[in-house]
């Protein structure tokens, strides 16, 4: 009998089928993975069981039983529990009360704080998650944050753990710690499904593996018995192309982005970054390392100009200009915040910064625009159902495309990227790469920032490492990962 | 898309299922306080369109239309402004003191008027844009709060400086012939009033569709990271928006003014309550700025019929202010329900 299974599940939204007669089953203490593309499937179908969407066809069990699931609240009655990829805690409030939150333990009509104190510490012992119940949230590292929502579906008694790409925000010690809680949690019996589309996680934790494609499921493998090849091959229905040979040719040529002795102050006078100097020359891409909030944001809004006129930055030889300098092409990582405006359409999406070229005089034809998109779509192979369509309903790939296709199609010569495969499966994130890879070919400055060192090391002809504001190590492109992740840590020589 | 699906739309639309839920409820309220809705509802339309109400009901929808824009244009960019009041008092009282004071010949007394009062409502609005841009003062509060001194400041020039001597009435002298209105029909209620806001809304749909501007106002409304990052000066985007909708109030009362009875008369500006009217058919509108006029045309035909209601069958017009808070309840759980439904 398994703890949880999905029987012949099909879900279609208007003329999509986003899961077509799906089969899955989880058995008592399995970390099973659900793999695939972005826009296979696995959100809508981890969203019928967590009871956020109802089937059109097909049913829940939960250990043998069939369950009908409204709402979520249904769900955590059935003892599922979920960590979405986006927090849902108060940072104003503590641990203990993040946890008990829903489930309160009361004394006399009020807040029991010692009672959730208690049960939260217990909590936390039984399945050796550490955290300490009465520190506030707000202050917590993502990492700790993220068992902070694992410990509060365990607290409401979840035997099935749902994690929608929980390493998505984490730093790769981060993982590792995650991944040591996930087999020890599964250990006490919880059944453990863990949504992702990195391979290497799922070899390195799961037991189990479930690959979907265009909504149906292509793949069932036990993790011990298969290997990546395998697992790419059933999620994309074809095997990767090899990585592209470094380039042996050196640079050469003026850089086109030059950082000289750059220094950025907060609000609070703090040095964010402290006198960087680097540069770009045509042709060459320099990758960006770093753990989380060691000055990317800073620089990378430096050299946009998005912080303004920033001394010490130089395009071509010239300052930068306040406001976007337009010399720039600018993927940013905040695709929904930043990137995009969600419930535009792609059409004016793509529009963004070039609606000054299209327009004759003051008006802008609507044909002109679509057109215009229509040929980036095209060019940069996008899925979506018309340029119409709000940028927002698109996967998070093929609005990455999107972006990619509106800024690299800039008259820019220095490209910043930072984390352009966030989020982006497998094939997306060979296409983003091969972008990369063109525009420095015709003679681009790149400057990538990304937290995965493969990628890095993939691209790059040179890593540097971003430490409390301060390049302190640079490494050839060829480093390995655990030259560049003890740099990050800070630890030189 | 076909033509019934097509009418599946229209009818699960929000405005339709708002405006129905709310006259449904109001039926219900009627019935509650003992009101028989099959008097109640044919006095409501006599007293908007017949009986020679439709004169009255389109003199009434000029300035809503105005105060309308008003609400829309900065909306579009992200910034409400409710201080359609203030700006609206401002625009009426700067106009009527320049045909007052200022001797002008025929045709510029009125177009000057009216150019100056759009300039006043877009200077009390535009006070809103460096409150919010440098000390991080919401639109949607400081238009209010200015709103009110505005109001007051405009009833001050009106009661002293500007007002008729020896009658003890808080309204200005009648304003010279040359800064009427030219009037439309025999009544002098329909004034060229009418075809200029047409224009001037037929004017802004163009511009929001396809202009630049436009283009980055919604830009700006939609995701101001997202304009700031794409180069847009989104700033100055705001207080243009804000500039302009503020302007639109400004001509509103200007309009009011030069318009018969031809005089500023204190509070005959805010007292219909045009602003808020307007502001209820912008969200019934719920960002479809085409539909705005029909939303508009819709509030004033309640409102105005609810005062044929009352008159007729005794039923208070506040029902149809009723009417109005429940469009925007609906409204806005409409929205919050469609924000929640997961994609």
């Amino acid at each position: 009998m398994y703890a949880a299974e999905l029987v012949g599940v099909t879900k279609r939204f208007g003329p999509v089928l986003a899961n077509d007669g799906i089969d899955l089953a989880v058995a008592r203490g399995e970390v099973h993975a659900v793999v695939g593309e972005n826009g296979a499937g696995k959100s809508t179908l981890m969203s019928i069981l967590y009871g956020l969407h109802r089937p059109d066809a097909g049913e829940v069990r939960r250990d043998g039983n069939r369950i009908v699931l409204r709402s979520p609240t249904d769900a955590i009655r059935h003892g599922l529990g979920m960590v979405h990829q986006r927090f849902r805690l108060f940072p104003g409030l503590t641990v203990a009360e993040n946890i008990v939150i829903g489930a309160e333990p009361v004394r006399n009509g009020r807040l029991d704080r010692a009672a959730a104190n208690e049960a939260v510490a217990a909590l936390s012992e039984r399945y050796g998650l550490r955290a300490d119940p009465s520190a506030l949230v707000g202050g917590l590292p993502v990492g700790v944050r993220q068992r902070v929502e694992i410990l509060r579906a365990l607290y409401r008694d979840a035997e099935v753990l749902i994690l929608d790409e929980p390493t998505a925000v984490l730093t790769p010690g981060e993982t590792d710690r995650l991944f040591e809680v996930l087999r020890t949690v599964a250990a006490t019996g919880v059944s453990i499904l863990l949504v992702t589309h990195k391979l290497s996680e799922v070899l390195a934790v799961g037991d189990r593996v479930t690959v979907l494609r265009q909504g149906r499921v292509t793949g069932r493998f036990t993790a011990s018995e298969t290997d990546a090849d395998e697992l790419v091959n059933a999620m994309i229905g074809r095997s990767l192309t090899p990585p592209v040979p470094r380039r042996a040719r050196p640079p050469v040529g003026d850089p086109l982005l030059e950082v000289r002795d750059l220094t950025v102050r907060d609000a609070d006078g703090v040095a964010r970054l402290s006198e960087v100097s680097f540069a770009v020359r045509p042709g060459e891409i320099v990758g960006l390392a770093g753990v989380a909030g060691s000055g990317q944001r800073e620089l990378v809004d430096s050299v946009t100009g998005l912080r303004g006129a920033v001394p010490g930055v130089f395009l071509a030889g010239t300052p930068v200009l306040a406001g976007r300098d337009p010399r720039v092409a600018y993927v940013p990582e905040d695709r929904h915040g930043r990137a995009t405006a969600p419930e535009m359409s792609v059409a004016e999406n793509v529009l963004m910064g070039a609606q000054r070229d299209l327009a004759s005089r003051w008006t802008l034809p609507r044909a002109r625009v679509r057109a215009r998109a229509r040929d980036l779509v095209d060019r940069f192979s996008i899925s979506a159902a018309s340029v119409d369509t709000p940028i927002g309903a698109l996967s998070g790939g093929n609005a990455q495309k999107a972006v990619l296709a509106r800024e690299l199609t800039r008259p820019s010569t220095v490209v910043v990227a930072e984390e352009p495969t966030q989020g982006v499966d497998v094939g997306v994130r060979e296409r983003v790469h091969a972008l990369l890879r063109t525009a420095r070919d015709e003679g681009a400055a790149i400057l990538l920032q990304s937290s995965e060192l493969s990628e890095l090391r993939d691209l790059a002809d040179r890593i540097l490492v971003l430490y409390e504001g301060r390049v302190i190590a640079e490494f050839p492109g060829d480093a390995t990962e655990t030259e560049l992740g003890r740099a990050m840590t800070g630890a030189t020589g | 898309m076909s033509a019934p699906a097509l009418t599946r739309r229209v009818i699960a639309s929000a405005p339709v299922v708002a405006l129905v839920g709310a006259l449904g409820l109001t039926t219900l309220v009627m019935l509650v306080v003992g009101v028989d809705p099959t008097l109640a509802y044919p006095a409501l339309v006599r007293g908007a369109v017949l009986d020679g109400n439709l004169e009255y009901t389109i003199a009434a929808f000029v300035p809503t239309l105005g105060m309308a824009l008003a609400f829309a244009l900065p909306l579009r960019a992200g910034e409400f402004n409710l201080g359609g009041d203030g700006q609206l008092a401002m625009g009426g009282v700067t106009a009527a003191a320049l045909a007052l004071l200022v001797p002008l010949p025929p045709g510029v007394a009125v177009v000057l008027p009216l150019a100056a009062g759009a300039v006043a409502g877009g200077l009390v609005a535009v006070v809103a844009a460096p409150l919010s841009t440098r000390l991080g003062i919401p639109a949607i509060v400081s238009t209010l709060l200015i709103s009110a001194p505005a109001v007051s400041l405009a009833s001050y020039l009106v009661r002293f400086p500007l007002a008729e001597p020896n009658t003890g009435i808080a309204q200005t002298p009648p304003l010279p012939e040359a800064a009427h209105l030219p009037a439309l029909g025999g009544s002098g209620y329909l004034t060229i009033g009418l075809p200029l806001i047409a224009v001037l809304t037929a004017l802004w749909l163009y511009a929001d569709g396809r202009t630049v501007l436009g283009y980055e106002i919604r830009a700006t409304g939609q995701n101001r990271e997202f304009a700031r990052y794409g180069g847009v000066k989104v700033d100055r985007v705001a207080a243009l928006a804000l500039a302009g909708g503020g302007a639109f109030a400004g001509l509103a009362g200007a309009l009011i003014v030069l318009g018969p009875p031809h005089r500023f008369v204190d509070g005959a500006l805010t007292a219909p309550g045009y602003t808020f009217t307007a502001v209820a058919a912008v969200l019934l509108a719920s960002a479809r700025p085409v539909v705005v006029p029909l939303t508009v045309a819709l509030l004033t035909f309640l409102q105005v019929g609810g005062q044929g209601m009352e008159r007729e069958a005794g039923v208070p017009s506040q029902l149809t202010q009723i009417v109005q808070g429940l469009i925007i309840v609906i409204v806005a759980v409409l929205a919050t329900l469609r924000a929640r439904r997961p994609r």
